[in-house]
């Protein structure tokens, strides 16, 4: 129910993107035929040519509606600068950007909720000030920094990963992990940070509920309440900016593709933006768009899962 | 200016400057960059320590870090800037290539002859040469690879073949290239990607996806391609060249960022690495069992005016921006301290067509020169621009988004505006810069000059009528001068051509000039013969030229 509702909205703002998209890309300055040609060859005759052959030439809403008519039936054009379908070169690039974002996500997650509990139980304390300081200290380093120093460290000195480079885990799954440790640990560290301050903050006013010093009367292990009744319901805010912060992956991952070398769609956009390579950036946009509102999506939902109050179906029947 | 602070720069915005400055053209009309900590001590200029080769090793797989990804593999439709070329190296074999001493000589044709009045070249094949896919290259090979692929409207190699009218077969193994006029440089036209012949058959089965799957004679055979990851390649068993290749496997890997290559280069996941960077090559230079094979082409940083709009149509204004730079402080912010001598001319010191006549005519540093200069065009009554006198100039320089160019720009500012000028500084993204300066929609900005291809080819797009004169510079005695250039292959009559345009150039001074491109392959000790090509007959060939190498003659001992 909840899912039909919200759908309306999910396809404006799905359209809204792909209109946006496509008007900013078209309006930069920089012809794309000139950027197919080179300079050198950017005869006007040339460039007449390329402009007719890309349809360059139709006016904006014929152009636009042109695109997404394509687009809708997963077509999204060939590459002005390779030449590749747009689909494919997304298909081949997306899960290498997915497997680090979630990657980085899970290192977050599986090092930011125990810490912050702790910081959380220890609020005040020496621990928890130690705690505090350190996360915001990784907040301000960017993560090209994190990822220079990484690669110093782990490939470099040690030598035990690789310092740039991707396999696909179809060839060597063990290899793909590795070459995709130090991508994600660059992207997980400013993330953690910020998973560990929003736990610590939404625990700290957790514990201070009548029902945790009801489980603390009648006995119940500090474990137990930590992990079994105050995780839970404090994890709100932290999973409302996982959601978000698919965002902040996903920009992050155009810079860390690029320093780490990995074939990724952060990357994918980058040259194409750089050599208005429009059909390539439209497609890419248009996807990560699409899969920054579905995990926002997916977020409303779990909601519902943490909290069975808010079940968003019943909720509004009621009022 | 030892005062100025320079900020420390970010590897993000480097990887952006490669991503994008070297990414989208040739050379020529690229903006001009450098970065890194320039250090004085060595005396500037190319060094190189490969050492001997020793005796050759057949056997093993090397990996080399480039610095871009290459659009397309297909001759015609990719371009192919340094990385692009080691890897065309690799998979074609070019027709003519440049040998030591700079002359174009035939590589994997067997001849190339021309008429009396250069308008004809007859180009010879050598026999029994197969591409990979077991198509013969012969002449019809040529022809169709001519007509379908390299003359297409939307080819970039259509305007380097403009003045070429047609491709015709003699017999199997002879073609005739038919010029529209004179050319003594056709030859050079050969060595890039109109001189690449790849197999017909091959590309017409593969289609749209041509660029992808290339097919050529080259020493190695294409295996695999993932986009922005890695090109592998295999020996090729067959090779015309009894004795090549050494390596039974080379893989590419482009990774845009200059200190992560660097840093892959030290960890041992590449094998050797490309740069143009002025700061990593003085890394590189720093590391220990790594061997440097460095060249300095004839690409320059330096600044365009546009003499088509006023107060730059006034020779006065363009000599007092020219005297007023002091090249020394420019190559300092471009990294290129005590590694890129100043450049004078479109050519380099290690260029046969250098001058030294012309570089004394280069104007410099004077300040009190440049403000008599620009006085002089301020109080003129006649001023071009039509301003009261005593109204101070005001214009604005334009650079693309890059920290050193910013710092550049920066500077540049500081010393036009201490001849009274009002300098507005804008950054515009490189391929509008790109556009503005080929449409001439500009007034002064940062540019390229010089390069490494023929003079006739380089003087007359950069002087003549045409979309890559960006200055709007013309003048008839370069016209003059041209015409004998492209009339005669003789090197001392040309020389004479060359060092007249210099003149007039440094006279005018439609561009000025920084510091030259030094460029590097960074290689592990165990990697030999990267700059030791020969030809067939066992000439010199040019080395490891614009951090490029000739890949079926490299091996590694271990």
């Amino acid at each position: 129910m909840y899912v039909l509702r919200r759908l309306p909205s999910l396809i404006a703002t799905l359209l809204a993107v792909s209109i946006l998209t496509f008007l900013m890309t078209s309006l930069l300055p920089g012809d794309p035929a000139l950027q197919i040609l080179g300079a050198e060859n950017a005869t006007p005759e040339a460039i007449a040519a390329v402009r007719s052959e890309l349809s360059l030439d139709d006016p904006l809403p014929v152009r636009y509606l042109h695109w997404i008519g394509d687009a809708l039936t997963g077509d999204f054009g060939r590459s002005y600068r390779t030449n590749e379908p747009v689909s494919q070169a997304i298909i081949e690039r997306l899960p290498v950007t997915a497997e680090i974002g979630l990657l980085a996500i899970v290192i977050a997650l599986a090092i930011a909720i125990p810490v912050g509990m702790l910081s959380a139980y220890r609020a005040g304390t020496r621990t928890d000030k130690v705690i505090s300081s350190t996360s915001f200290g990784l907040l301000a380093v960017p993560n090209f920094m994190v990822a220079i120093l990484l690669i110093l460290v782990f490939a470099v000195w040690l030598g035990v990963l690789p310092a740039t480079g991707w396999v696909n885990f179809t060839d060597n799954p063990v290899q793909n992990l590795r070459s995709a440790l130090l991508p994600a640990l660059s992207l997980a560290i400013a993330e953690m940070a910020v998973y560990t301050r929003l736990l610590r903050t939404d625990m700290i006013a957790t514990l201070q509920q009548d029902f945790v010093t009801m489980a603390r009367v009648k006995g119940v292990s500090n474990r137990r309440i930590l992990f079994r009744h105050a995780l839970r319901p404090s994890s709100f805010s932290l999973l409302t900016v996982a959601g978000v912060q698919v965002g902040a992956i996903i920009g992050g991952s155009v810079v860390i593709e690029t320093l780490f070398a990995v074939p990724g769609v952060g990357r994918l956009l980058l040259e194409a933006v750089l050599v208005r390579d429009l059909l390539m950036v439209q497609g890419v946009a248009l996807v990560i768009a699409v899969s920054y509102v579905v995990v926002n999506f997916t977020v409303d939902i779990l909601y519902s899962y943490l909290d069975p109050r808010i079940s968003h179906g019943r909720s509004s029947a009621r009022v | 200016m030892r005062g100025l602070r320079r900020p420390s720069r970010g590897p993000w915005t480097r990887a952006l400057a490669a991503a994008g400055l070297v990414g989208v053209l040739l050379g020529t009309a690229a903006c001009g960059g450098g970065d890194g900590d320039g250090n004085g001590g060595a005396a500037p200029g190319a060094q190189s320590d490969g050492g001997e080769a020793g005796d050759p090793v057949d056997g093993g797989s090397i990996t080399v870090g480039l610095e871009a990804e290459t659009n397309s593999w297909l001759p015609g439709e990719g371009t192919f800037n340094q990385p692009g070329l080691n890897v065309a190296y690799a998979i074609y074999d070019p027709l003519m290539q440049r040998a030591e001493d700079g002359e174009v000589r035939p590589y994997l044709a067997e001849s190339l002859e021309s008429n009396e009045d250069l308008t004809e070249w007859t180009l010879t094949l050598r026999p029994d040469v197969q591409f990979h896919d077991g198509t013969p290259l012969n002449a019809q090979a040529l022809k169709t690879v001519f007509d379908t692929y390299l003359k297409a409207p939307t080819s970039r190699v259509a305007a380097t073949l403009s003045e070429v009218n047609s491709l015709d077969v003699v017999d199997d193994l002879t073609v005739v290239y038919k010029l529209a006029e004179t050319n003594a440089a056709f030859p050079d036209i050969l060595t890039g990607a109109s001189g690449w012949p790849f197999s017909p058959d091959a590309a017409a089965a593969a289609g749209p996806d041509a660029g992808a799957n290339p097919v050529g004679t080259g020493p190695f055979v294409f295996e695999s391609w993932q986009r922005d990851s890695r090109l592998v390649l295999k020996k090729n068993a067959d090779y015309w060249q009894p004795g090549l290749p050494h390596l039974d496997e080379l893989v590419f890997r482009p990774i845009p960022d200059e200190d992560t290559r660097l840093a892959s280069l030290q960890s041992g996941d590449i094998d050797v690495m490309q740069s143009l960077r002025q700061g990593t090559i003085l890394r590189a230079r720093e590391l220990d069992g790594v061997s440097n094979y460095e060249w300095l082409g004839s690409n320059s940083g330096g600044t365009t005016v546009n003499t088509s709009r006023a107060p730059f149509d006034d020779v006065r204004v363009r000599q007092a921006l020219a005297h007023a730079l002091d090249q020394e402080a420019l190559i300092e912010v471009l990294g290129g301290a005590g590694v890129t001598p100043p450049s004078t001319q479109f050519f380099s010191e290690d260029s046969p067509y250098y001058s030294e006549k012309v570089a004394e005519a280069y104007p410099e540093y004077d300040l009190a020169k440049a403000q008599e200069l620009y006085n002089d065009y301020i109080d003129d009554p006649d001023r071009s621009d039509g301003l009261p006198v005593g109204t101070p100039l005001s214009f604005t320089f334009q650079c693309p988004p890059d920290p050193s160019l910013n710092e550049l720009s920066q500077i540049i500012q500081a010393f036009w505006s201490a001849l009274g000028a009002q300098v507005e500084l804008e950054q515009t993204e490189q391929a509008a810069w790109i556009q503005q300066m080929l449409s001439r929609d500009y007034e002064t900005g940062c540019t390229r000059v010089g390069g490494d291809n023929d003079p006739y080819i380089l003087l007359s797009q950069a002087f003549q009528e045409g979309p890559l004169n960006m200055t709007a510079f013309q003048s008839p005695e370069i016209d003059e001068q041209l015409d004998i250039l492209k009339a005669t292959a003789d090197l001392d009559e040309r020389k004479k051509a060359i060092e007249a345009i210099g003149l007039v150039l440094n006279e005018n001074v439609p561009n000025t000039f920084a510091g030259g491109t030094l460029t590097v392959m960074a290689a592990r000790d165990a990697v030999k013969n990267m700059d030791g090509w020969v030809f067939p007959d066992d000439i010199q060939g040019n080395g490891a030229a614009n951090a490029s190498a000739m890949w079926g003659h490299v091996w590694v001992t271990d």
